[in-house]
């Protein structure tokens, strides 16, 4: 008889403290737990058995595991934009005042829609979605809507995170991942020896299967005080530290392993501390990885055990050891194996009525003649063939196995002989035990596989086979199910470990256990039932699936895995794959290893986005680059637009201006008045050295062999293909010094681009160089009152137009700051480009807006920077090119000097066929018939205002504004033959939008053709 | 506390220069304290220095021997390595690449002397003053916070190892000193390695530390 009368029960061994009551909410209904338990145990111990709905059939569902690998149970955790979906009820802390909710069951938990189809599901097999919902195509958003709500689960939350996340990186000699007795035993041996250790679980306290069987001894200890002597010694190491809640949920190359820690959602939220994270990524880079990661038990497959109730023995066992939760009064365990055994003794001896079916033919005698003491009913050759009950167990049919094939319907056979075989047991709990199935996920993440043992029937791997990687495993995971044994190997391998590290262990613990030893496991996966069988719960996956999936010639496991969904789910199958892979190697008629596994990829559990993006959030989402000018940029209230990190002023707005005002007013204050841009954010790379003329000669089309020092000339570079890839205007500061400028997002890569060919290619020339252009604070004072500004400010230096030319430079003060003035002009107009060391970059702009105060001195920004070029024709690297442009194309000849004595950088690829045709996509003007419309950037060019499809394309407009100065819009574009089309004035149209609108091929200069401003 | 730069006087005749550092906007000077086992993180950046970056050939004696004569000291030729000089540091950045940190005022006469020496020799010497700065990162818990910042093995960073590595998104030259880190890094990239670090060290007590 049961001496339980409620589920909770007082045990010694709990890690539940019954004086401490908690209080939370699920599914809307308040209920009381206690510190120690998860949600899981919390709801057990309330007599809640149903829990979920299924996925697929809408079948009421409740709690099968105890941690990682529950499949049914996902709840939604709290509330607004703190709430988390899908997790495991398992894994949730119960805290004061939590909150959780269901996510499947709907209208109800009570009563699912589903539930209805699933009375069809024969008529929903697997494959289901790909043959049901294929066609007509166009429909597939209609039943993505139907298909995703009836798929249920949790919601994500709609508002932003109030949580903080972060990343640690560390570098150790030694990670011991899982705080399991090998775990615990291996990190002990390798702190007493020195070496630097992490040891991590991803559970609330070390110990793992230790917690869940404290009858268990070693070395003469119960396993929780063996567990404290250890962990106490550990916490007495400063070489070891200890992370609890951490799960490594991903191995990488170079044995980097990634791994998330919960720092508070086990608190009740007035504990949490709102400076500290919610969850924290360890980066962890270990010399040595020692995988102490466990097995979960596998459960036997048989017919209606999906019916809330039927669990595996190690959870049954848990709730009942660790949490002082008996999951029901009258227990009906089924096994395959000797590891269940203990479980049916403490329970039986905890004062649960326990039966026991193995499917063995023979007991193991010692612990026969134990269950015997305990009053235990024992089946032998015995499995379910059926669980009976539908909200809750309420028993199950025993069958007898058939001798040689149990998983062969052997029932009706019996039936028809008229042989008693067939037994119905009622209980309200079912637990059954197909052996271990070790967690060998990360092993496997960065291409190790585990092998098939036939022994251990399970995929294992090897203790030291991946010890060339640093790669070392020890207890569950190697397949050495027994704790003595295990723990012995452990010594074995640490051992080995450390000694590849230099350094020497010596256990001097004992080891010994009071376990009895085992019987073989019986291979025995699923038991022949006419019910349904359910093999992946979380995915209504059942045996009937995978065996359909091989009959319509699915081959690979990898296939059955997408066609049936088996491990889809957030639980990757932790509990169904081996048993998916056993049943698929019976139907194809294959031995398991011979079907093998499917791919273990990180991440083992989910991990919240919060997590993996950590500090890379809000301010420091990404990083933005500001000019020593920012301080003035944001007193005059610019717009911001990003280029290369940096964060560039795009215009000023004044008075409510939207874009446009304020571009138009910029540009015309920069052609009739005087204009200021910072240009701080042009890369600039200081080289120096003899032979600088001749790597300048190498890497850019033009030649530098004779210009002076003081003076300037523009440059473009090529990639090898002969295309532009970065230009910029290059100074001569002395005959081996020169200071090349690039675009602003183009210049670390042409730092990387110079260093590469002198380092690889020209090592023999001398020149060195390195980037200044955070050093150079850059100041464009551009228009005709430009002069007048700077000469306020500058005294010494002659501005006199004909002592000063265009493309010179002279260095002086400013403002009284030494600057190197470049008189350039990206605008056309005549211009100043004043440069200074950047602690005075905000300064000297201050001083040129003072000076030209008096002028109406106008900030403007990229937008109008733009606007201004296109006016001249200038290009930008990246809107008028994209990779396949090169300077012919741009009706830039000038810039190519093929007379230099060595070659350049895309001089032999300007000779291909390809680039020296002559109806190349080329650079042009594009004017509107009418002057109002401004084209659509990336508008495509085509030759008749007749847009039904197919219309031939002939390039498309590369850039696109309105000019306040012309009154009109202009815009650039690449067309085909566009040079000899220019000549003709041709007509075409642009198409964007749905419309096309007529414009004239022009020349791409709109203003200033003889440069006359510049010059000025 | 700097003069503020906003409604400048114009004097013609008479120009008074303002310089500001990278980190000026954050108002650092006015929030510091003196540091207290209090909060487990302190930083600040520190006074505005002159930063020359040099490059050349450590195989080359006659390089070797000009920097010596120029600098009064030995440049150092020993990867991830820093020496602290008359003048200031020196610090390796790679094979063929230094970078000398001297006052502002020292800065000048020192490159003018470097440029003179190495007339005719293959390298480079090149102000980078205006596009450097320094934070100083001090206190019981100055590591934990830059594991949170930085890949690289803090604890494999003996003092005056110098390396080269990430911070965020970014790269910063990192320093190991006797009484914590000093992280050498571009102008622009100031705001967004002071907030990262002030966001990484906040959980451990943040403060701004008097540096003086």
């Amino acid at each position: 008889m049961s001496r339980i009368n409620k589920p909770r029960i007082k045990h010694k061994h709990s890690r539940v403290n019954l004086s401490k009551p908690l209080n939370f909410t699920f599914d809307g209904k308040p209920y009381i737990g206690y510190q120690g338990d998860t949600l899981a145990s919390a709801l057990l111990a309330n007599g809640i058995k149903v829990m979920a709905r299924s996925f697929k059939y809408g079948r009421p569902r409740g709690i099968v595991g105890s941690w990682a690998e529950e499949p049914n149970c996902l709840v939604q955790i709290d509330m607004g934009a703190k709430t988390t979906p899908d997790l495991k009820a398992t894994q949730v802390e119960l805290y004061e005042g939590l909150v959780a909710g269901r996510t499947s069951g709907w209208p109800s938990l009570a009563f699912d829609l589903k539930s209805i189809g699933g009375h069809f599901s024969r008529f929903m097999p697997a494959g289901f979605y790909y043959k049901t919902f294929k066609w007509p195509a166009k429909f597939w958003p209609l039943y993505e809507h139907v298909i995703r709500k009836a798929a249920g689960y949790g919601a994500s939350p709609i508002e932003a995170d109030v949580e903080t996340y972060d990343h640690k990186h560390h570098h150790t000699d030694v990670l011991v991942v899982g705080g399991g007795a090998a775990g615990l035993l291996a990190a002990q041996l390798s702190g007493q020896c020195g070496a630097s250790v992490i040891l991590l679980d991803d559970q609330s306290e070390m110990g793992g299967y230790l917690l869940s069987t404290p009858n268990t001894t070693i070395g003469g200890k119960n396993a929780l005080e063996w567990r404290d002597s250890v962990i106490t010694e550990l916490q007495s190491l400063p070489n070891v530290q200890i992370l609890t809640r951490t799960t490594a949920f991903g191995l990488h190359d170079m044995n980097m392993i990634q791994a998330v820690e919960l720092l508070q959602d086990h608190l009740p939220h007035h504990q949490r501390n709102a400076i500290q994270r919610r969850e924290r990524l360890h980066r962890i880079r270990a010399n040595k990885v020692v995988l102490a990661t466990g097995a979960f038990e596998r459960p036997l497959v048989f017919g209606n055990n999906d019916v809330p109730g039927v669990m595996t023995v190690s959870a049954l066992a848990t709730y009942f050891n660790r949490y002082g939760v008996a999951c029901g009064k009258h227990t009906l365990i089924l096994t395959s194996n000797d590891s269940a055994y203990q479980a049916v003794a403490d329970l039986a001896a905890g004062g649960v009525k326990v039966t026991l079916a193995d499917v063995r033919d023979n007991i193991n005698a010692e612990w026969d003649a134990h269950f015997k003491q305990l009053g235990i009913d024992v089946f032998t050759g015995f499995g379910i063939s059926e669980v009976l009950g539908s909200n809750s167990v309420t028993g199950a049919r025993l069958s007898k196995l058939h001798p040689t094939n149990p998983m062969e319907n052997f029932e009706k056979d019996l039936l028809r002989r008229r042989v008693v075989n067939v037994r119905d047991i009622s209980c309200d709990v079912i637990a059954s035990s197909g052996g271990l199935s070790p967690t060998v996920h990360l092993f496997c993440h960065d291409g190790g596989r585990p092998t098939w043992s036939d022994e251990s029937l399970a995929f294992v791997v090897s203790a030291n086979g991946r010890a060339n990687a640093g790669i070392y495993c020890v207890g569950a995971v190697t397949g050495e199910f027994q704790l003595q044994k295990g723990l012995e190997k452990t010594v074995q391998t640490t051992q080995e470990m450390l000694a590849s590290l230099g350094k020497s262990a010596t256990n001097t613990m004992a080891l010994n256990t009071n376990e009895i030893a085992p019987n073989p496991t019986k291979a025995i996966f699923h038991i022949a039932t006419s019910k349904k069988a359910f093999v992946d719960f979380q995915n209504d996956v059942a045996v009937t699936d995978i065996q359909l999936a091989v009959r319509e010639n699915f081959k690979s496991i990898e296939h059955i895995k997408r066609y049936t969904a088996l491990g889809f789910g957030t639980d990757q199958g932790k509990l169904s794959n081996v048993n998916g892979f056993a049943i698929a190697a019976e139907a194809l008629g294959k031995t398991i290893p011979e079907v093998g596994t499917t791919t273990y990829r990180p991440a083992y559990t989910p991990v919240s986005f919060g997590a993996l993006a950590g500090a890379h959030v809000a301010e420091t989402f990404e990083p933005r680059r500001y000019t020593a000018m920012q301080a003035s940029h944001e007193q005059f209230g610019a717009e911001y637009e990003t280029v290369g990190n940096w964060m560039r002023p795009w215009y000023f707005p004044q008075n409510g201006e939207d874009m446009q005002a304020a571009v138009n007013r910029e540009c015309l204050a920069a052609r009739n008045g005087v204009a200021i841009m910072d240009a701080s954010t042009l890369g600039k790379i200081d080289i120096q050295g003899k032979d600088v003329r001749e790597f300048l000669n190498r890497v850019y089309s033009n030649s530098w062999s004779q210009l002076a020092s003081g003076k300037c000339r523009y440059g473009l570079m090529l990639n090898e293909a002969g295309m532009v890839m970065d230009d910029g205007v290059t100074a001569c500061i002395t005959d081996t010094h020169f200071l090349m400028t690039t675009t602003t997002g183009g210049a670390a890569n042409v730092l990387n681009w110079l260093e590469k060919w002198h380092q690889t290619e020209w090592t023999e020339l001398e020149v060195y160089m390195t980037s200044v252009t955070d050093h150079w604070a850059t100041a464009s004072l551009v228009g005709p009152k430009s002069r007048e500004v700077l000469a306020k400010l500058c005294s010494d230096i002659d501005l006199n137009k004909d002592a000063f030319k265009f493309m010179e430079w002279r260095d002086g003060t400013v403002a009284g700051v030494p600057a190197r003035v470049f008189r350039i002009s990206f605008s056309g107009e005549l211009a100043y480009e004043i440069n200074v060391d950047a602690s005075y970059g905000n300064y000297v702009w201050q001083a040129l807006m003072a000076a030209g105060k008096a002028f109406d001195i106008t900030p403007y920004g990229t937008e109008t920077m733009h606007v201004l070029r296109a006016e001249k024709g200038f290009i930008i690297v990246g809107q008028e090119t994209d990779g396949s442009v090169t300077p012919l194309d741009l009706d830039m000849a000038w810039a190519v000097s093929l007379k230099k004595p060595f070659s350049f950088i895309g001089k032999r690829s300007l000779a291909r066929s390809d680039t020296v045709r002559t109806d190349r996509k080329q650079l042009v003007g594009l004017l509107t018939e009418d002057p109002t419309i401004v084209l659509k950037e990336g508008a495509q060019i085509i030759n008749s205002s007749n847009i039904s499809p197919p219309v031939a394309m002939f390039g498309h407009v590369t850039s696109s504004y309105y000019s306040a100065f012309l009154g009109r819009s202009i815009a650039l574009a690449l067309v085909t033959d566009g040079f000899k089309r220019r000549e003709n004035v041709e007509s075409i149209f642009a198409y964007a939008e749905g419309k096309a609108i007529k414009a004239k091929i022009v020349s791409s200069v709109f203003v200033d053709a003889e440069g006359a401003r510049h010059h000025g | 506390m700097a003069k503020s730069l906003s409604n400048i006087e114009l004097n013609l005749n008479q120009f008074s220069p303002i310089a500001q550092s990278a980190l000026q906007h954050f108002n650092l000077s006015a929030r510091q304290e003196k540091v207290s086992f209090e909060k487990g993180v302190w930083a600040n950046e520190t006074p505005p220095a002159g930063y020359i970056r040099l490059r050349g050939n450590a195989q080359n004696p006659v390089f070797l021997a000009a920097t010596q004569a120029a600098l009064g000291a030995h440049i150092p030729c020993l990867a991830c390595t820093s020496i602290k000089t008359e003048f200031g540091s020196l610090y390796w950045l790679s094979i063929d690449e230094w970078l000398i940190v001297t006052s502002v005022e020292s800065r000048a006469t020192l490159q003018a002397k470097l440029e003179q020496s190495l007339t005719g020799i293959h390298s480079l010497v090149a102000d980078q003053s205006g596009g450097m700065t320094t934070i100083k990162v001090l206190g019981k818990h100055a590591a934990d916070a830059l594991s949170h910042c930085t890949v690289y093995d803090l604890h494999a960073l003996n003092m005056g190892k110098v390396v080269g590595t990430s911070f965020g998104k970014l790269s910063v030259f990192l320093c190991a000193d006797h009484d914590g880190y000093r992280l050498l890094f571009r102008r622009s990239f100031a705001d967004y390695i002071w907030r990262y670090l002030e966001r990484a060290a906040e959980p451990y007590g943040f403060a701004i530390a008097n540096l003086s």
